[in-house]
Protein backbone atom coordinates (compact mmCIF):
# COMPACT_ATOMS: atom_id res chain seq x y z
CA UNK A 1 0.00 0.00 0.00
CA UNK A 2 2.78 2.36 0.90
CA UNK A 3 4.11 1.64 -2.56
CA UNK A 4 1.15 3.53 -3.94
CA UNK A 5 2.32 6.77 -2.39
CA UNK A 6 6.04 6.27 -2.68
CA UNK A 7 6.22 4.62 -6.04
CA UNK A 8 8.07 7.61 -7.41
CA UNK A 9 11.75 7.37 -6.77
CA UNK A 10 12.34 10.20 -4.30
CA UNK A 11 16.09 10.38 -4.58
CA UNK A 12 15.90 10.30 -8.33
CA UNK A 13 13.40 13.15 -8.26
CA UNK A 14 15.61 15.17 -5.91
CA UNK A 15 18.48 14.60 -8.28
CA UNK A 16 16.41 15.90 -11.16
CA UNK A 17 15.26 18.93 -9.15
CA UNK A 18 18.84 19.65 -8.19
CA UNK A 19 19.84 19.46 -11.83
CA UNK A 20 17.08 21.87 -12.83
CA UNK A 21 18.08 24.39 -10.17
CA UNK A 22 21.72 24.02 -11.08
CA UNK A 23 20.96 24.67 -14.74
CA UNK A 24 18.93 27.75 -13.81
CA UNK A 25 22.02 29.19 -12.12
CA UNK A 26 24.39 27.84 -14.73
CA UNK A 27 25.99 31.20 -15.43
CA UNK A 28 27.21 31.73 -11.89
CA UNK A 29 30.47 30.43 -10.54
CA UNK A 30 29.88 27.36 -8.41
CA UNK A 31 32.76 26.85 -6.07
CA UNK A 32 36.52 26.83 -5.91
CA UNK A 33 36.48 23.28 -7.17
CA UNK A 34 35.00 24.48 -10.47
CA UNK A 35 32.95 21.29 -10.81
CA UNK A 36 29.36 22.18 -11.25
CA UNK A 37 26.71 19.58 -11.08
CA UNK A 38 24.69 19.59 -14.24
CA UNK A 39 27.82 19.79 -16.34
CA UNK A 40 27.53 18.03 -19.63
CA UNK A 41 28.76 15.41 -20.16
CA UNK A 42 29.16 13.62 -16.83
CA UNK A 43 32.60 12.10 -16.61
CA UNK A 44 33.89 9.09 -14.70
CA UNK A 45 37.62 8.61 -14.40
CA UNK A 46 39.43 5.48 -13.36
CA UNK A 47 42.82 3.96 -13.81
CA UNK A 48 44.39 0.57 -14.22
CA UNK A 49 48.03 -0.42 -13.97
CA UNK A 50 48.69 0.55 -17.56
CA UNK A 51 46.06 3.05 -18.60
CA UNK A 52 43.73 5.85 -17.54
CA UNK A 53 40.12 5.27 -18.51
CA UNK A 54 37.79 8.21 -18.97
CA UNK A 55 34.10 7.69 -19.67
CA UNK A 56 31.99 10.65 -20.77
CA UNK A 57 28.22 10.08 -20.64
CA UNK A 58 27.29 12.04 -23.74
CA UNK A 59 24.21 10.56 -25.42
CA UNK A 60 22.87 11.55 -28.80
CA UNK A 61 25.99 12.93 -30.43
CA UNK A 62 27.32 12.40 -33.92
CA UNK A 63 30.60 10.50 -33.32
CA UNK A 64 32.25 12.41 -36.16
CA UNK A 65 31.47 15.72 -34.46
CA UNK A 66 33.08 14.87 -31.11
CA UNK A 67 36.43 16.52 -30.77
CA UNK A 68 38.94 14.80 -28.47
CA UNK A 69 42.33 16.41 -28.14
CA UNK A 70 45.37 16.35 -25.88
CA UNK A 71 47.37 19.50 -25.51
CA UNK A 72 50.08 20.00 -22.89
CA UNK A 73 48.79 17.20 -20.72
CA UNK A 74 45.18 18.34 -20.82
CA UNK A 75 42.61 16.12 -22.43
CA UNK A 76 39.71 18.08 -23.87
CA UNK A 77 36.40 16.69 -25.04
CA UNK A 78 34.25 19.13 -26.94
CA UNK A 79 31.33 19.20 -29.32
CA UNK A 80 27.86 20.44 -29.73
CA UNK A 81 24.57 18.82 -29.01
CA UNK A 82 21.82 19.77 -31.41
CA UNK A 83 18.12 19.08 -30.92
CA UNK A 84 16.97 16.25 -33.18
CA UNK A 85 14.12 16.50 -35.64
CA UNK A 86 12.33 19.50 -37.02
CA UNK A 87 12.03 22.73 -35.09
CA UNK A 88 8.99 23.17 -32.92
CA UNK A 89 6.30 25.21 -34.62
CA UNK A 90 3.20 26.92 -33.25
CA UNK A 91 1.26 23.68 -33.23
CA UNK A 92 3.77 21.95 -31.00
CA UNK A 93 3.39 22.12 -27.26
CA UNK A 94 6.46 21.63 -25.14
CA UNK A 95 5.92 19.86 -21.84
CA UNK A 96 9.50 19.27 -20.79
CA UNK A 97 12.86 20.45 -22.02
CA UNK A 98 15.38 19.08 -19.58
CA UNK A 99 18.01 17.67 -21.90
CA UNK A 100 21.21 19.61 -22.39
CA UNK A 101 21.33 21.27 -25.82
CA UNK A 102 24.31 23.43 -26.55
CA UNK A 103 28.01 23.42 -27.21
CA UNK A 104 30.10 21.80 -24.51
CA UNK A 105 33.71 21.39 -23.56
CA UNK A 106 35.30 19.49 -20.73
CA UNK A 107 38.97 19.44 -19.91
CA UNK A 108 40.73 16.85 -17.79
CA UNK A 109 44.27 17.26 -16.62
CA UNK A 110 46.25 14.09 -17.16
CA UNK A 111 48.99 12.99 -14.78
CA UNK A 112 52.55 13.57 -15.96
CA UNK A 113 53.15 9.89 -16.63
CA UNK A 114 50.32 9.68 -19.19
CA UNK A 115 51.49 8.91 -22.68
CA UNK A 116 49.74 11.24 -25.19
CA UNK A 117 50.81 8.99 -28.06
CA UNK A 118 48.78 6.06 -26.78
CA UNK A 119 45.21 7.31 -26.82
CA UNK A 120 42.16 5.55 -28.13
CA UNK A 121 38.57 6.72 -28.06
CA UNK A 122 35.33 4.99 -28.95
CA UNK A 123 31.70 6.00 -28.84
CA UNK A 124 29.22 3.25 -27.96
CA UNK A 125 25.60 3.66 -26.84
CA UNK A 126 26.09 7.34 -26.14
CA UNK A 127 29.19 6.83 -24.01
CA UNK A 128 32.56 8.11 -25.07
CA UNK A 129 35.37 6.01 -23.65
CA UNK A 130 38.86 7.45 -23.86
CA UNK A 131 41.77 5.27 -22.87
CA UNK A 132 45.12 6.94 -22.29
CA UNK A 133 48.16 4.70 -21.94
CA UNK A 134 50.77 5.29 -19.27
CA UNK A 135 54.44 5.57 -20.10
CA UNK A 136 56.49 2.45 -19.52
CA UNK A 137 58.59 4.00 -16.79
CA UNK A 138 55.63 4.53 -14.49
CA UNK A 139 54.31 0.98 -14.53
CA UNK A 140 54.57 -0.87 -11.26
CA UNK A 141 57.46 -3.28 -11.30
CA UNK A 142 59.27 -5.45 -8.83
CA UNK A 143 62.86 -4.56 -8.16
CA UNK A 144 65.18 -7.48 -7.80
CA UNK A 145 67.27 -7.40 -4.65
CA UNK A 146 70.90 -8.19 -5.28
CA UNK B 1 -5.51 -30.45 -5.09
CA UNK B 2 -5.85 -28.52 -1.91
CA UNK B 3 -2.20 -28.90 -1.11
CA UNK B 4 -1.02 -27.61 -4.42
CA UNK B 5 -3.07 -24.41 -4.22
CA UNK B 6 -1.74 -23.73 -0.77
CA UNK B 7 1.77 -24.28 -1.99
CA UNK B 8 1.16 -21.85 -4.81
CA UNK B 9 -0.17 -19.09 -2.57
CA UNK B 10 2.60 -19.56 -0.09
CA UNK B 11 5.13 -19.29 -2.86
CA UNK B 12 3.69 -16.08 -4.17
CA UNK B 13 3.58 -14.64 -0.66
CA UNK B 14 7.26 -15.22 -0.05
CA UNK B 15 7.88 -13.74 -3.45
CA UNK B 16 6.11 -10.50 -2.54
CA UNK B 17 7.89 -10.29 0.79
CA UNK B 18 11.30 -10.76 -0.69
CA UNK B 19 10.58 -8.26 -3.41
CA UNK B 20 9.45 -5.69 -0.86
CA UNK B 21 12.57 -6.11 1.21
CA UNK B 22 14.77 -5.97 -1.85
CA UNK B 23 13.18 -2.91 -3.40
CA UNK B 24 14.22 -0.04 -1.10
CA UNK B 25 17.91 -0.80 -1.49
CA UNK B 26 17.51 -1.01 -5.22
CA UNK B 27 15.48 2.18 -5.55
CA UNK B 28 18.13 4.29 -3.84
CA UNK B 29 20.42 3.76 -6.75
CA UNK B 30 18.17 5.05 -9.50
CA UNK B 31 18.25 8.40 -11.20
CA UNK B 32 15.56 10.08 -13.24
CA UNK B 33 16.81 10.62 -16.79
CA UNK B 34 16.47 14.05 -18.39
CA UNK B 35 13.62 14.14 -20.89
CA UNK B 36 12.17 16.35 -23.61
CA UNK B 37 8.46 15.99 -24.27
CA UNK B 38 6.63 17.53 -27.20
CA UNK B 39 3.08 17.22 -28.38
CA UNK B 40 1.79 17.94 -31.83
CA UNK B 41 -1.36 16.99 -33.71
CA UNK B 42 -0.09 13.45 -34.37
CA UNK B 43 0.80 12.60 -30.81
CA UNK B 44 3.52 12.83 -28.24
CA UNK B 45 7.23 12.56 -28.81
CA UNK B 46 9.46 11.87 -25.83
CA UNK B 47 13.23 11.89 -25.83
CA UNK B 48 15.11 10.50 -22.83
CA UNK B 49 18.86 10.60 -22.22
CA UNK B 50 20.04 7.11 -21.34
CA UNK B 51 23.80 7.16 -21.87
CA UNK B 52 25.50 3.77 -21.94
CA UNK B 53 22.26 1.81 -22.08
CA UNK B 54 22.26 -1.10 -24.54
CA UNK B 55 18.98 -2.22 -26.11
CA UNK B 56 18.69 -5.35 -23.96
CA UNK B 57 18.96 -3.35 -20.73
CA UNK B 58 16.12 -0.99 -21.61
CA UNK B 59 12.65 -1.79 -20.41
CA UNK B 60 9.71 0.36 -21.52
CA UNK B 61 6.41 -0.71 -20.04
CA UNK B 62 2.86 0.60 -20.26
CA UNK B 63 0.45 -0.46 -17.60
CA UNK B 64 -2.82 1.14 -16.48
CA UNK B 65 -2.09 4.37 -18.27
CA UNK B 66 1.36 4.68 -16.77
CA UNK B 67 4.48 4.62 -18.89
CA UNK B 68 7.57 3.26 -17.17
CA UNK B 69 11.08 3.63 -18.46
CA UNK B 70 13.68 1.52 -16.72
CA UNK B 71 17.24 1.11 -17.88
CA UNK B 72 20.71 0.21 -16.78
CA UNK B 73 23.91 1.54 -18.27
CA UNK B 74 26.62 -0.93 -19.13
CA UNK B 75 30.03 0.53 -19.70
CA UNK B 76 32.76 -1.96 -20.59
CA UNK B 77 35.74 -1.40 -18.34
CA UNK B 78 39.05 -3.20 -18.14
CA UNK B 79 39.70 -5.46 -15.18
CA UNK B 80 41.49 -3.94 -12.22
CA UNK B 81 39.96 -0.51 -12.77
CA UNK B 82 40.13 1.79 -9.78
CA UNK B 83 37.53 4.54 -9.97
CA UNK B 84 38.97 7.90 -9.03
CA UNK B 85 36.29 10.39 -9.94
CA UNK B 86 32.65 9.67 -10.61
CA UNK B 87 29.91 12.02 -11.59
CA UNK B 88 27.65 9.22 -12.77
CA UNK B 89 27.49 7.13 -9.64
CA UNK B 90 24.47 4.94 -10.17
CA UNK B 91 23.91 4.03 -13.77
CA UNK B 92 20.34 2.91 -13.13
CA UNK B 93 17.59 4.97 -14.70
CA UNK B 94 13.95 4.96 -13.83
CA UNK B 95 11.13 7.34 -14.61
CA UNK B 96 7.39 7.01 -14.90
CA UNK B 97 4.81 9.12 -16.71
CA UNK B 98 1.04 9.13 -16.80
CA UNK B 99 -0.36 8.86 -20.29
CA UNK B 100 -3.75 10.34 -21.09
CA UNK B 101 -6.41 8.07 -22.53
CA UNK B 102 -6.35 10.21 -25.69
CA UNK B 103 -3.20 8.41 -26.73
CA UNK B 104 -2.97 4.99 -28.25
CA UNK B 105 -0.50 3.16 -26.03
CA UNK B 106 -0.77 0.04 -28.17
CA UNK B 107 1.01 1.82 -31.02
CA UNK B 108 4.00 3.25 -29.16
CA UNK B 109 7.13 3.30 -31.22
CA UNK B 110 10.44 3.15 -29.32
CA UNK B 111 13.87 3.72 -30.80
CA UNK B 112 17.15 3.69 -28.91
CA UNK B 113 20.06 5.30 -30.68
CA UNK B 114 23.37 6.45 -29.21
CA UNK B 115 21.95 6.47 -25.71
CA UNK B 116 18.86 8.50 -26.56
CA UNK B 117 15.44 6.88 -26.37
CA UNK B 118 12.82 8.29 -28.70
CA UNK B 119 9.23 7.33 -27.96
CA UNK B 120 6.36 8.32 -30.18
CA UNK B 121 2.88 7.82 -28.85
CA UNK B 122 0.20 8.48 -31.47
CA UNK B 123 -3.13 10.02 -30.69
CA UNK B 124 -6.25 7.95 -31.01
CA UNK B 125 -7.87 8.66 -34.35
CA UNK B 126 -11.01 10.07 -32.70
CA UNK B 127 -8.95 12.29 -30.39
CA UNK B 128 -7.11 14.08 -33.20
CA UNK B 129 -7.93 17.75 -33.42
CA UNK B 130 -10.22 18.42 -36.34
CA UNK B 131 -12.11 21.26 -37.81
CA UNK B 132 -15.84 21.04 -37.71
CA UNK B 133 -17.62 22.33 -40.74
CA UNK B 134 -20.48 24.62 -39.92
CA UNK B 135 -23.35 24.12 -42.25
CA UNK B 136 -25.61 26.97 -42.96
CA UNK B 137 -29.18 25.82 -42.51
Amino acid sequence: MSDLFFSTDLLGEFERLHRQIASAFAGFPASLRAMRSGTFPSVNIGSTDDSIEIVAFAPGLDPAAIDVSIDKGVLAISGERKPPGPEADDETRVYARERFMSAFRRAIELPPHANPDKVSACYVNGCLTVSVGLSEASKPRAIAVQ
Amino acid sequence: MNDSTELATRESRTDVASRESAQPAKQLARIAPAVDIFEDSHGITLYADLPGVPREKLNVRVQDGSLNIEAEAMVPSPSGLRLQHDEMRHPHFWRAFTVSLDFDVSRIDAQLRDGVLKLTIPRHQEAKPRRIEVSVG
